[in-house]
Order: structure tokens, then sequence, then C-alpha cells
């Protein structure tokens, strides 16, 4: 689906139409995408709450577990590291705040230097993106090495489904930042592109809060 | 005034076909693909009637019977009459909201081919026996690996996943082309009612096609990663299954009728010569049918032990739709009352599916009720009433849309006579073929049984049935004959062939490949009506177009389009064709078959399958971003 | 032209709609949910009255209505352009409030049946806890200590609390004449209690299965027998017992020699009950044929089974044996002759388990049970008193000598999908595609059949 909706995002009309509500198509299908996003992952975290303390062996996000055989496994989630890459996405939001302010605002005064620089800030937010993703990664593999896989239980289940997702979500994004950055390095981004990197903006940052809800609902939340 | 033959396409041949990105095309190929499947899925109905004829037969085996009710149900919903919508969905919204295409044209050519390579994806096992047999909503744990170890399944996982791509793709096209697209002055409120429902059904889909996207993403990965949502031994609970299936699945069932209520309120006032009676009553119904359609799911879920509570809160919520849908036939009564009614085919279609609708919700209000509804679910009673809503309500729409839509798209009118022919064996077949069913079930029948036993009540009533479905055959011959006879020989028939109000009756039919010549400039709900009876508009809201947005889109006022020329003649930029939608859903079929051969312990061979398909979508997607549209 | 169709169809379709309701009503429907046999139907069938009436008024009204407006309205010569109303907010308020005013009438009831048959049962209702199988239903009576198959027995008069489980994917238990249905849910308990009335004893209903639950899911039968308390007891003090004719002392030798095996014991309470060694002993010493017949009288003696002669016609199963490419052949003459002796010696001898391993997935209370196998880790009916059973198969079968042996051979062919294992050596298994090459003959079928018979 997401595939559809970048299709739709650039199927591009390369002059200016009419439109009823003078808003871009583009602009009115990502928020129609973003909507039935919403029932995505309200879906991925509704299972998984549903799910919680339903599992009939651990490990356990929160609390210990001793198996039968008198293994004790300690709770899994990884708070204060989470908490890190949480501030890393956040701050992937603030670049891209400022990658399409640099690209709207290209060649008006107060936009020189770094501020106007939207390479860099493309660049990144990308940047925030992949390492969010390599926390990820390293929060996946330390959690197979504690003994849970998405298949031992029901926590593992609905829990990598659902940050898995999400990941899939920021990666993405992540393909869509350094689409626009070699854009921008081919030909350069202009304030005529403003729409080109709203847009992207809009799904990256329903991405991040998409995360908050995640990281309070089930980090958080015991 | 008769100017069908002047606007042949100027493109032909297979190709223009499968490169084209023009909405009527999109929705010609909708039609046909969606018919095809229709008269499949109806042949496998005929199939399982002949087995349940007479009681203890044995003419199909057990196995293919449940695969044929399985592939029934899907094919119907998902192939058949959701497709034969987004046939009407096509060729009608750009038309009637005064557009020249879709706001995004070449993703409404992949919305296509998604779906019609998903519909072949899911279809073809059935040659080989291994169609999916889980039912059409496919309960787990029987849909896991555990209980139904082939194939069967993951086809019908997978394929259910492919055309929800193309249902959402379309659906994020459609509100953006009715949001985006209408002509100057042509206010929300001015829509035209078949684009209103259209409207609501696809928001109906963005938001409700995502819990069924989850429920199948889960299903897969249980079957083919070793995962535990279904996963009895692992302490899963059966009833997220059915929870998320039905978010979607109540909401699939407005999806399925909301837009056959929509056409059947363009022609009911068309052929009683008068406007719909309370248009403003008519949106918020469908507005509230849609809103409360999401909060009613579990009400198909009574008999799985809910408790008293929720059972109470999810009946009354049912019964509350009750209201909104009683007040839409009560208004398509009145629209009637005092007309000047002609009976032509795709009227006695829309009365019909008045008449039959009506079955259909009644007996949905008898088991809104919980203590009723233990009675009556999973039994022929709920078949009986099912069949009512999607036969009696969607196909009736369907037909009478397609007998009135006809002459725009192909410029020519259908037979009548044979029309007549249809309408009367349909009618009769169906009540033939669905009524007994209320029979049936109240006296003890359960559904989804590939036979029963002599001396149980039942002969009667199933022989009726099975009777039924064979005229019902006879009678959609009788349609297919009549189509594809008057689409080369049909009375040449003129723009506006039945004197109706709306925008897509002022240009020629077929209409040219940029529709409006010039954006016309809309000050009524009834603008063509308004054009050529003056003297009869009176009392109908008028007001003025936003001289803004008449600047902008250059629109003059509504005019009927009689010449033909060409959109370069005109200056009319015209979207190019191409072949990258395909492309890419082709990309998306392959990647997600490759993951068949997972089963088949071939998890190399699954891996390169599925990343050349992988790299194909990748590829072809973007390709397709950047080319440019015009 | 249309129009004058138009009036007469929808005419005759009423007719014939009314004709069919008429006969809806006759006896020649018996498994109708019309009806007062049990507290939980009647107060249903209330409701439903309440909704049909409404309903047809509702029906009658729309459909009158859109006729007369149809044939009124239709166009003729020179009829008058129509008036262009636009709507009428009164009407339509109107028509906004009636049906809010019927949906009121039907709530109001349905919340109150709700409550009232959602409510717990009663203390001291009999405890039946179902337990769906593909397909076949389990019945057990945990207060009592028996465990059946397929035949529930329930006193009438006596409110009955159904725990209703599964062991394998969701089914749903439903008996038509007695009420609404339940699922069986994986994973979770539900419940559904009745009470028969009082003067419904010595009858017989139908029960389905009505959740979609794989192949043969058609094929999931069972029966309800209403019986009066006092046969209800008895037939519960017989079903406590073990098997009863079984030819169980005849091998005691058998027995002595293998204590200390492990995963293995006799019931040696069971066996030494006087009353089960006599009727073995006569089942010894007579001709196998006089044995069953002993076992038979004595069962009808000891105990209480559902007679024969009353169990109604809708409720005998009359479901074909497969012909054509799914036809079990059997050679019949063997059939008198069995001996229920060696046919025991099959089922229970270590030797033959590979052959016969009925014992792995079945319980014979009395018999020996392998591997410690209980009724929560049997996978197959309880065929202790199978002998006292009417059906076989989910209940889709009479209970038959013929049939039985047929079953035995090639169960699969019988019930599509049938877990049981094909067993009729020769015989293709339509589940593998293979032939079965080391199984059981006809002769040794006939044997285990004449056991099972004997276990009354």
């Amino acid at each position: 689906m997401s595939t559809a909706t970048a299709a739709a995002t650039h199927d591009d009309h390369e002059h200016v139409h009419y439109t009823t509500t003078g808003l871009d198509n583009r602009k009115i299908a990502v928020w129609a995408f973003i909507g039935s996003e919403c029932m995505l992952f309200a879906s991925l975290i509704s299972t998984y709450l549903i799910y919680k303390g339903r599992s009939r062996v651990g490990p356990f996000p929160h609390e210990t577990w001793t198996s039968p055989t008198g293994e004790v496994f300690k709770p899994i989630l990884n708070i204060p590291v989470t908490s890190a890459s949480t501030f890393v996405l956040l701050m992937s939001s603030l670049f891209m705040v400022m990658a399409l302010a640099a690209v709207e605002n290209r060649g008006k005064p107060g936009y020189g230097g770094l501020k106007g620089n939207s390479k860099f800030w493309l660049a990144t937010t990308a940047l925030a993106g992949t390492v969010f993703l390599g926390f990820q990664a390293f929060e996946f593999t330390s959690f197979v090495h504690e003994g849970l896989k998405i298949t031992t239980n029901l926590f593992g289940s609905s829990f990598f489904t659902l940050t898995g997702f999400h990941g899939a979500h920021v990666t993405v994004g992540v393909l869509w930042l350094l689409t626009l950055l070699a854009i921008d390095m081919k030909r350069g981004l202009t304030p005529k592109d403003t729409l080109v990197v709203d847009i992207c903006a809009l799904y990256w940052h329903f991405v991040d809060v998409v995360w908050i809800a995640i990281f309070t609902l089930i980090y958080l939340i015991q | 005034m008769t100017t069908y033959a002047s606007s042949a396409p100027e493109q032909t041949g297979i190709w223009s076909w499968i490169t084209t990105v023009d909405h009527k095309r999109i929705g010609t190929m909708y039609l046909f693909t969606a018919l095809f499947f229709f008269l499949f899925g109806g042949l496998e109905a005929g199939l399982m009637r002949v087995q349940l004829a007479r009681p203890n037969q044995a003419i199909i085996s057990a196995e293919m019977y449940n695969q044929l009710f399985t592939m029934h149900g899907t094919t119907m919903v998902f192939l058949a009459i959701m497709p034969l919508s987004a046939a009407f969905f096509n060729y009608l919204i750009p038309l009637q909201i005064g557009a020249r295409d879709v706001a995004f044209p070449r993703l409404n050519a992949f919305s296509y081919w998604v779906y019609l390579l998903g519909a072949v994806f899911i279809t073809f096992p059935i040659f080989f026996h291994i169609a999916p047999n889980g039912g059409w909503f496919g309960y787990a744990p029987l849909t896991t690996n555990q209980f139904s170890p082939g194939a069967n399944i993951d086809f019908w996982v997978m394929g259910l996943q492919i055309l929800g791509i193309s249902s959402l793709a379309a659906a994020f096209n459609f509100i953006t082309t009715i949001i985006n697209m209408r002509a100057p002055g042509m206010t929300l409120m001015r829509m035209p009612m078949f684009t209103w429902m259209s409207f609501i059904v696809q928001f109906l889909l963005i938001l409700a096609f995502p819990a069924i996207t989850i429920a199948l993403v889960f299903l897969l990965f249980d079957r083919f990663f070793g995962t535990a949502f279904y996963d009895i031994a692992k302490g899963a609970d059966p009833l997220l299954w059915q929870h998320l299936f039905w978010v979607f699945g109540h909401p699939e069932v407005y999806i399925l009728i909301l837009p056959a209520f929509g056409l059947v309120s363009e022609i009911l006032p068309t052929f009683s010569k008068k406007p719909l009676f309370g248009y403003n009553v008519m949106v918020y119904s469908g507005i509230m049918i849609g809103f409360l359609g999401f909060g009613v799911w579990a009400h198909h879920m009574f008999a799985v032990g809910m408790g008293a509570v929720a059972d109470t809160l999810f009946s009354m919520a049912t019964m509350l739709i009750g209201i909104p849908t009683g007040v839409k036939i009560f208004n398509w009564i009145a629209t009637l009352w005092g007309g000047q009614i002609r009976f032509v085919t795709a009227m006695k279609f829309a009365i019909g599916l008045v008449g039959l609708f009506t079955i259909g919700g009644i007996s949905g209000v008898m088991h809104s009720s919980p203590p009723a509804d233990l009675q009556q679910t999973d039994t022929y009673f709920v078949v009986a009433h099912f069949h009512y809503v999607l036969f009696g309500g969607s196909m009736m729409g369907i037909f009478g849309g397609i007998y009135f839509y006809f002459p725009k798209m192909f410029g020519r009118y259908m037979d009548e006579a044979l029309g007549t022919w249809h309408f009367w064996l349909t009618f009769i077949a169906m009540n033939l073929t669905f009524f007994p069913m209320h029979f049936s079930g109240l006296l003890g029948m359960p559904r989804r049984i590939y036979t029963y036993d002599a001396g149980q009540g039942w002969e009667k009533f199933n022989l009726a049935s099975s009777l039924g479905t064979l005229l019902l055959i006879i009678a959609t011959a009788i349609f297919v004959i009549n189509f594809f006879k008057s689409r080369k020989g049909g009375l040449p028939a003129p723009q506006d062939a039945w004197g109706a109000a709306t925008l897509e009756w002022s240009i020629p039919s077929p209409p040219p490949e940029y529709n409006f010549a010039r954006i016309p400039i809309v000050t009524s709900r009834s603008p063509l009506w308004d054009l050529k009876h003056p003297e009869m508009s009176s009392g109908a809201a008028h007001a003025d177009a936003d001289p803004v947005q008449v600047a902008s889109a250059n629109a003059v006022p509504l005019r009927e389009e009689t010449e033909h020329h060409t959109a370069a003649e005109l200056g009319i930029p015209m979207p190019l064709n191409t072949v990258k939608p395909l492309l890419t859903a082709l990309g998306i079929v392959i990647m997600f078959s490759g993951l068949m051969f997972i089963h088949l312990d071939h998890f190399a061979l699954a891996m390169a399958v599925s990343l050349s398909g992988a790299a194909l979508l990748i590829g072809s997607l973007y390709a397709w971003l950047f080319s440019p549209l015009e | 032209m249309p129009g004058k169709h138009l009036r007469r169809l929808p005419a005759a379709l009423v007719v014939a709609v009314a004709a069919l309701a008429l006969a809806a009503c006759g006896d020649q429907y018996p498994n109708t949910t019309f009806t007062h046999l049990t507290d939980l139907n009647t107060a249903t069938d209330a409701l439903w009255n309440r909704l049909l009436l409404l309903g047809t008024i509702v029906f009658v009204f729309v459909e009158v209505l859109l006729l007369v407006t149809i044939f009124k309205f239709r166009k003729r010569p020179n009829s008058p352009a129509p008036k262009q109303v636009h709507g009428h907010a009164l009407l339509e308020i109107t028509w906004t409030a009636i049906p809010a005013l019927i949906l009121v009438m039907i709530a109001i009831p349905t919340v109150k049946t709700i409550f009232k048959t959602q409510a717990k049962a009663a203390a001291g209702s009999l405890q039946v806890e179902v337990i769906g199988h593909q397909w076949w239903w389990e019945f057990r009576y945990p207060e009592l200590g028996v465990t059946t198959a397929n035949e529930l027995y329930i006193p009438a008069g006596r409110t009955v609390n159904f725990a209703l489980k599964t062991k394998d994917v969701l089914h749903s238990f439903w008996t038509p004449n007695l009420g609404g249905k339940r699922d069986l849910i994986s994973n979770k308990t539900n419940y559904l209690w009745y009470t028969p009335n009082a003067d419904i004893a010595d009858q017989v209903f139908n029960g389905f299965c009505t959740e979609y639950c794989g192949s043969s899911h058609a094929n999931m039968h069972f029966h309800v027998y209403t019986v009066s308390e006092g046969d209800f007891g008895k037939w519960v003090d017989h079903q406590k017992t073990g098997a009863l004719g079984s030819p169980i002392a005849a091998t005691p030798v058998m027995a002595a020699s293998m204590p200390g095996m492990p995963g293995m014991k006799r019931d040696a309470k069971v066996a030494a009950a006087p009353a089960v060694n006599t009727a073995v002993n006569t089942a010894v010493n007579t001709a196998v044929n006089t044995a069953v017949n002993t076992a038979v009288n004595m069962a009808a003696d000891s105990g209480y089974v559902f007679p024969v002669g009353k169990i109604p016609a809708h409720t005998i199963p009359s479901t074909p044996l497969p012909t054509g490419e799914r036809e079990v052949k059997f050679d019949d003459t063997l059939l008198p002759n069995g001996n229920a002796v060696a046919g025991r010696e099959l089922i229970t001898s270590m030797a033959n388990l590979g052959k016969a391993p009925c014992l792995t997935c079945h319980i014979v209370k009395g018999e020996m049970t392998m591997m410690g196998l209980t009724d929560n880790s049997a996978s197959g009916p309880n065929l202790t008193h199978f002998g006292t059973r009417h059906t076989i198969a989910g209940g889709i079968y009479r209970s038959d000598a013929k049939i039985l042996a047929r079953w035995l051979k090639n169960s699969r062919l019988m019930k599509p999908g049938s877990i049981m294992p094909t067993l009729g050596t020769g015989e293709l298994d339509p589940q593998s595609g293979k032939k079965l090459a080391a199984g059981l003959d006809d002769r040794q079928i006939a044997d285990i059949v004449a056991y099972l018979m004997t276990l009354k």
C-alpha cells in the first residue's frame, strides 16, 4: 500500500491544474493515506494490547520469567536504549522541518549557510532514520539472544510484527528522503518543489507520531 | 443529437488497452473483468446447488464443495461486486463531477492491473482442486497450518492481500478526485447521489481494509514464519481474527451496497421525471450508515459468547442502522410518488432493488436481536438474508446501472425486450432461489454443508433453491447475450439517452477521451435538467459558482457538447499511455507468489522469485514516478 | 405491458410465500426452531413472534406502498408533467420516527431476553461438558464420571448447563428444537443452559455443528435423548461402569503377563466387578453370536438405553454408503461369525498394535489403556459403551455391523477428512493417496466389529 500511495504522491501533473480546493491532489491523497495508516497501526497496537499477558511462556516485556527448567529470563524491554532511539527519531522530525524550510525559502534572506542547505537537512533526517533502524536492529538481535523470537510467544509475535511494521515504514521513509536528496544533488530542489518535500515530511512526521504511541503504550506502560 | 459514431476512440488495439490511463477505458475493463468473475462465481453457485438439489447426493466431493462455497463468496465479494462498483466509480465519478479524469490516472491503471492479477491468482487454483477452502471469512484456527496444511489457504491469504492493495489505491484516488476535481460550482451538496455514495464508500475502504490487511498479515506470518497469533497451543485467542475480520467485514457490506444505492438514486428520478426526494436526507443517511457501520461488527459474533452487555450494545447499534436504511427506502418511494414512471429495464431493476432489499433489511433487523439470531446465525436463514441484500440489493442496482449507463459507455441502448426477459426471469429466479432458504434455515438447516440427510424437512426448499439457481443462470445468459448483441447492434443512443439531469449526459456517448471540451460551471444539483427544462426547474436551489474557481478552471456555462474534436485540436493535455503501472502490479504479484515456494521447501527459490518481484516493483515504480504524466 | 406483469407477479408471489409459511407449521419439519420444548426456546420464540409480526407489517406496508406507487404513477398518454418536489421535512421526520419506534418495540424484549437467557444457570443444574472434535462430539458429565460421544442423554425437567469447549478448531453446538446455538471457541469456555420441559421425556432431537470446521463439517451431528429422571439415573449408573459384555476376563494370562509394562494398566476395580465377570464369562462360554445377544439383554437389564422403538425416523441417520470410486467393499458373510474374543485380542494385544492401534486413541474403560491414555488425551471417541449407541461416526451412520465394518476398513472414504486412519489391508487411503500394505483383513475386521458390538 505504501508503494501505491508513494506512486500517488508523485503522479505529477507538470503544469498547474485547476483543483476544487486549491490544494494539490497529492497532498489530499497523502492525508487519506495517513488516515488509512492510522487504522493499520491501530489494528497492530490493539493486537499487542489484547495479547499482553496472554503469553504462556516467557520472556515477557516487563516481568521476570522462570522457565519450567529453571532458566531465568529477565524483563526483555530495554527502556534506556529505546529512549535514546526515540530521541533520535524525534530529532529527525526537527531536521525534516529544517529541510522543508530550506527548500521552501531557498534564496530568501536568512536562508543562507547551513540553515538553507536542504541537502544537509535531508541527509541528517535520513541519517537519523537510519540510526533509529540501527537501534532497532540492535534491539531485535539482543532480544533473540535473550531468548525472544517472533515465534516464541504471543508477546514476541505481536511485538516484532508491530515494531517491524513501524521499522518498515521508517525504511520507506529513508528511501524516500534519499530519493529527494538525490534529486537535490542532481538538479537542486527549488521552492517549486516544496510540495514534494512537504508530503514526504507529512509521512515522516506521521511515522514519528506512531512511534511515540508505540513507545508509550508498549515500552512505558507496564 | 445522435452523435454516437462521432466520438470513436482514437486509439485501438490491445496495446492501447494495456497501456491506457483513461478512466473510461479502465472502467470498461473493470466492467468486463468483473462480469466475467460474476459469471464464474455464479457457476460455482450452480455446482453447489446441483449437489444440494436432493439429499444425500455425492455429485461433488466434500473437499470440492468446501472450495466452491469459499470461492463463491470470495469471488462475488472481491472479484465481482466490488469491481463492478469500481467500474462505475471509474467511469462515472469524473463525468458526474465535471472532471477530465481521475486525480491519478496512472494509479488508476495500477489499481485495475493489481485487481486483475490478484483475481487470477486467487481463482486459478480451483482448476487444480487446491482452491481456498476456509470459507470467505476464513476463521482461525481452521486456516492455520495445523488444520489447513495445504496451499489452499495461502492462495486466499495472498490473493486477498493483493486485492486489498488494488482497493486501497483506488480509494485514495477517488477520495482525491471527489474532493479536488469537482467543476466550479459543483459543491459537495450538489454532487449526484452516486458520487456521494461512492465518496462514502471510499472512506469505508480506506478505514476498513487496514483491519483485514493486518489480520491477513498475522495469518500469513503464522503460516509461513511460525508466529503465534492464531496458534492455540501458544495461548492465542481465535476471536482476534473474528474481531479484525468483521471490523473490516461489516463496513464491507456497505462497501458492497452503497454504490448500488447510488445507482438507483440516479435511475429512479430519471424515469419518474422528478428529482430525488429528500436529497439532503439521502446524503446524511448514507453518511450515518457508513459511520454506524464501524460500530456493529460484533453482531456477526453473537454466538461466540461475548457476554450479555456486549451483545446488548452491538444489538442496539445494529438496530440503529435500520433507521437511515429505512429512510432511504421511503425516500425512494417518495421519489416515485407523483412521478411519470417509465418502466424501462433499468427502472425495473431499480424498483426491484427497493422491493427486494427491503426483505433483506427486515431479516437483517430480525437477527440484530441476539436471542433470535442464535437460532438463525450460520443457518440458511442468514444465507437468505445476505443474498437478498447482495443480490436483491447490490446486483439489482448494478444491473440497473448497466442498463442505464450502457448507452453512455457504448453509444447504444441495450435491447429492451431481452432486458425485460432478463429482469423478470432474474426477479422470479432470485426469489425462487433465496426465499425458500429462509425456511430451510429456520427449520434447522445449517449453512456450509455439502450434504444433508433425507427426511429432515428440507428437501422441497432445497429443490426450489436449485431450480431457482438454474433459472438465474438462464436469466444471466440472456443478459450476456443482450450485452454483447447491443454493444455492436443496439439502437444508437443520443448523448442524453434517458432525459437525465446530471453532467455525464451533457457530453457525447461514448464520451471523448477528454470528457468535457470546456469544464462546465455548475449552479444546481440538476444542471442538465435545468438547461433543458428551465420551465420545470423552479424550486431547485441555484447559486452561482465561486468566480475564482471559474477563472482558474477556465470554465464556461454548461452546454450540450455534440461535436467531437481531438484533445490536440482543443489543446487539452492528455496523460500519456504507459505500461509501468502494469509492470508495478506484476512486480507485486510476483513478490507474493514467491512466498508460495517456502511451503514447498524451496527457500532459495522463494527468495529469488520474491526478490525479483520486488526488484520489478521498485524499478517500475521509480520509472513511473520519474516519467511525466502528460 | 410490463405494468401488467408487475401487478400480477408480486401477488402470486405473496400467495406462494403465504402457502409456504403455512406449510412450515406442519409437523413434516422435524428440525424446526419454532418450538416451546425448553425455557430457552420458549423465550426465543416469543421474541421471534414479535419480530415476525413487525417484520411482516413493515414488509406488507412497504411492498404495497411500492406497488401502489408504481401502478398509480405509471406513465400514461397525456399524463401531466410531474411536479418537481424536492422533499418534505415533516414526511421525512415521520418516516424516521416510525422505524425508530418499531425498533424500540423490538429492542426492549430483546434486551430482557438477552439478560434472562445469558444469566448464570441455576444452582443444581446438570453439568455437561461439550467438547468439539473434528468431526464428532464428546459429552462428559464431570459430576457423574460419565464420558460418551455423539449421543447426549439429558433428564427432562432438569436444567442442563453446557460448558462448551473445543479440542481443535471452532465448532458450534446447536439443537434447533431445543434452543439457540453457542460456538465452541479454542482457549475459551462458553456456557449455554436450558431446561427441557418435564413432559418431553422419551424424545430424540437432532443436533448439528453450525460453525464451519473443515472437510466433514456437514458430517458432525449429534443426538439428544430426553429421558425421565428415573431412566436417566439408570443410564448413568450403567455408563459409569466398565465395558459390560466385553470378554474381558477371557485372557487373564495376558493381563498377568504384563502388569509392569510402562504406560499400560488394567483397571482392576472394574475388571473385578461381579456383574462384569458374569457378563464376561457368559460371553466367553457361549458362541460369539449368543454372547452378543446375551450381552445386549444383560445391558438392557442392568442399565438404560434409549429404546430403538421410540426413536423417530428423522433422527435415524440414513446416510447412504459411499458408492463408485469411494465404495468400501466388504465381505458381509463374515460378520455373523465375527469372534469377539479374537477381536478383543486384536486391539489389546501389543503384537497387533501396529495393525489395529485402536487403544492409542480410544478408551474402553475396563480394558488396558495405552500410554496412560485419559479422556483428555484420547483423540478418538470413548468406546466404553459403544454397543449402547444408536449411531457411529459423528451421528451420520446407524450403528450397524455392516456399516461399522466398512468404517473400520476405510473410514476416510466413509467420512471425508476423517482423522481415524484407514485400516483395511490393500485399501487406498484417500488422504495419503497410498495403498495400505499391512493392515487388517476382512475376517479380522469382522472380529473387531463383534467385539465392539459387545461393548454394552
